[in-house]
């Protein structure tokens, strides 16, 4: 099941979502990690967050509302500590980067590339909507995203993807706009706004009000950009939103995924992407098909 | 850190909200340090609702845990209506543990409010079995909560808020009369946010050592996700987090800000 993208071969198409896995130094401890295709960290932004005050959390019908607040230790505490764990590590490691500013994104990648290691590449985070300035105002313009990708690509040759946010009125243009400068895919849907009262209190069960929506609620939503996405872009597509089976993931590629990540569901069982990679192996054998990448795109449609 | 298929081996009601469940869990049961820890715990396969319940140890011995749970929603009523045999799916043993009630170094009064008695209760056997003296406090708001006989000559103190049962009023009036009454008291606490903030207050002012279980609403509760964050004392007006999942759940009373 290897799966390329742009110039990196991965073992499988099946990933861990940014904010789902720690930074993948943690989960090595808990689960074979070796089996899932890539970790993407928790996202890195230029000085140290502690995150949003509490509750950060709540679980809404079939998903969750996250508002952690982008909370890491900041990028100069990620090189010293973490980046040299990455070296054997049992799989590829990409780095999720947010920022404020595009001087942020820039100055964060810049000192991530300054330092040698053996991430891969980067997905960009220009989707959270869980902090006053914390990259979805460039996610929804076109001009803003194609100007941040332009500038990060002068600035590394790994792998460059570009998280979008479902919050916009066309997803596609977005996506055009972050390939026609230069990304190497893009990763699709980043959490949808959502909010969550108690009925019996009367208090909003987020902080910050408004948080990210994650999990099976959301998949349909994540298919539907997928698709689109396929398209119009020439790239891949890496397809987030709501995966707990193999049957998912299959679904994804049909809509056009070249790999997909898992998310929320690592919140239950940190070995899911172990067994769904499993089944998804077994999938394609009973299928008779000897690639991944035979199934993309090939959804029978109507019309 | 084990995830363990675990049986029923019983599950009981004790009392009008509170429901005791012993499962066949000897990975986890072995693995267990001392009361404090949690597991979490996968209620229905469905993916209506995502995510696993935390819920305190109330006991471990050789290839048994005991939890103490309180039916609140519809997750944990379901849990409820589970019969012996049937299989649940955890993750534990999490988080750490109350210490220092073994040095004989002071008197430990143990407190529990609501279902925060489940820690509470396995430190109060256990001091019982070491025969180590001390004194056992539980809240609730009336009678048909409590499952624990008021025996105050067997420094066993039940309170509730209408006076149904023991002393009327919260743990608060019991607590301080005693901590007046004892030489060298130390304080290992569970229960609902206002009760540990009172005791913070007392513990604090009072200079009486004091260790809270504190609860937060979490979705992995293996330090990955960062949903359970609790916010710790600062000195200035820095903000500092603390996962209560990873670092806790007990803190040392002074630790944590209920501001």
């Amino acid at each position: 099941m290897r799966t390329r993208i742009g110039s990196v071969e991965f073992a499988n198409p099946v990933f861990v979502a940014s904010g789902t896995y720690g930074y993948g130094t943690e989960a090595a401890g808990l689960t074979d990690i070796k089996g899932i295709g890539a970790v993407i960290t928790k996202s890195v932004t230029l000085n140290p967050r502690v995150g949003n005050p509490p509750p950060r959390i709540v679980e809404t019908a079939s998903g969750m509302i996250n508002s952690i607040g982008l909370a890491n230790v900041g990028i100069d505490r990620y090189l010293s500590e973490l980046q040299p764990i990455y070296r054997n590590f049992p799989t590829a490691v990409i780095m999720n980067i947010a920022g404020s500013t595009p001087a942020e994104y820039r100055q964060v990648l810049e000192k991530a590339e300054s330092v040698s290691s053996d991430i891969v590449g980067y997905e960009i985070n220009i989707s959270c909507p869980n902090v006053k300035e914390g990259g979805m105002e460039f996610g929804v313009s076109r001009e803003a995203t194609a100007r941040l990708t332009a500038d990060l690509r002068g600035l590394t040759e790994r792998l460059l993807i570009m998280k979008l946010s479902p919050n916009v009125t066309d997803i596609t243009a977005i996506g055009k706009a972050a390939e026609a400068a230069g990304a190497d895919a893009v990763s699709a849907i980043n959490t949808l706004v959502g909010m969550s009262i108690n009925p019996k209190t009367w208090q909003s069960n987020i902080f910050t009000t408004f948080g990210g929506l994650s999990g099976p609620a959301i998949k349909p939503v994540a298919i539907a950009a997928v698709h689109k996405l396929y398209r119009q872009l020439t790239i891949p597509v890496i397809g987030i939103g709501g995966i707990t089976t193999a049957g998912d993931v299959v679904e994804f590629a049909l809509a056009g995924a070249t790999a997909v990540q898992i998310g929320t569901a690592n919140f239950r069982d940190p070995a899911v992407g172990i067994k769904i990679r499993d089944d998804l192996e077994e999938y394609l054998a009973v299928k008779n098909l000897t690639n991944f990448e035979d199934i993309r795109g090939r959804v029978r449609l109507w019309s | 850190m084990i995830n363990e298929s675990a049986p029923i081996i019983e599950n009981v009601r004790l009392s009008q909200n509170l429901w005791q469940l012993k499962l066949l869990a000897p990975g986890i049961a072995k693995a267990t340090a001392g009361p404090g820890q949690f597991i979490e715990i996968l209620i229905d396969h469905s993916w209506e609702r995502p995510l696993r319940r935390p819920m305190s140890i109330a006991g471990a011995d050789n290839d048994q845990i005991t939890i103490i749970y309180k039916t609140f929603g519809p997750a944990t009523k379901s849990l409820s209506g589970k019969k012996s045999g049937e299989i649940i799916d955890l993750i534990g043993p999490l988080g750490n543990t109350f210490s220092g009630y073994e040095d004989n170094s002071h008197f430990p009064i143990l407190v529990g409010g609501g279902v925060g008695l489940a820690p509470v209760l396995w430190l109060h056997r256990k001091l019982v079995q070491s025969e180590i003296k001390h004194i056992l406090i539980i809240g609730a708001q009336t009678a048909d909560e409590h499952f624990l006989a008021d025996n105050p000559r067997e420094n066993i103190y039940l309170t509730t808020d209408d006076g149904t049962l023991g002393l009327r009023g919260t743990v608060m009036p019991v607590l301080n009369k005693l901590l007046g009454e004892i030489a060298k008291p130390s304080i290992y606490a569970c229960g609902p946010r206002a009760m540990l903030k009172a005791i913070q207050a007392v513990a604090v002012i009072g200079r009486v050592p004091a260790q809270l279980s504190v609860e937060s609403y979490m979705a992995c509760g293996i330090g990955l996700c960062q949903g359970c964050a609790i916010p710790l004392a600062t000195d200035n007006n820095s903000r500092n987090y603390s996962l209560v999942c990873r670092d806790g759940p007990v803190y040392a009373a002074e630790e944590v800000s209920f501001a």
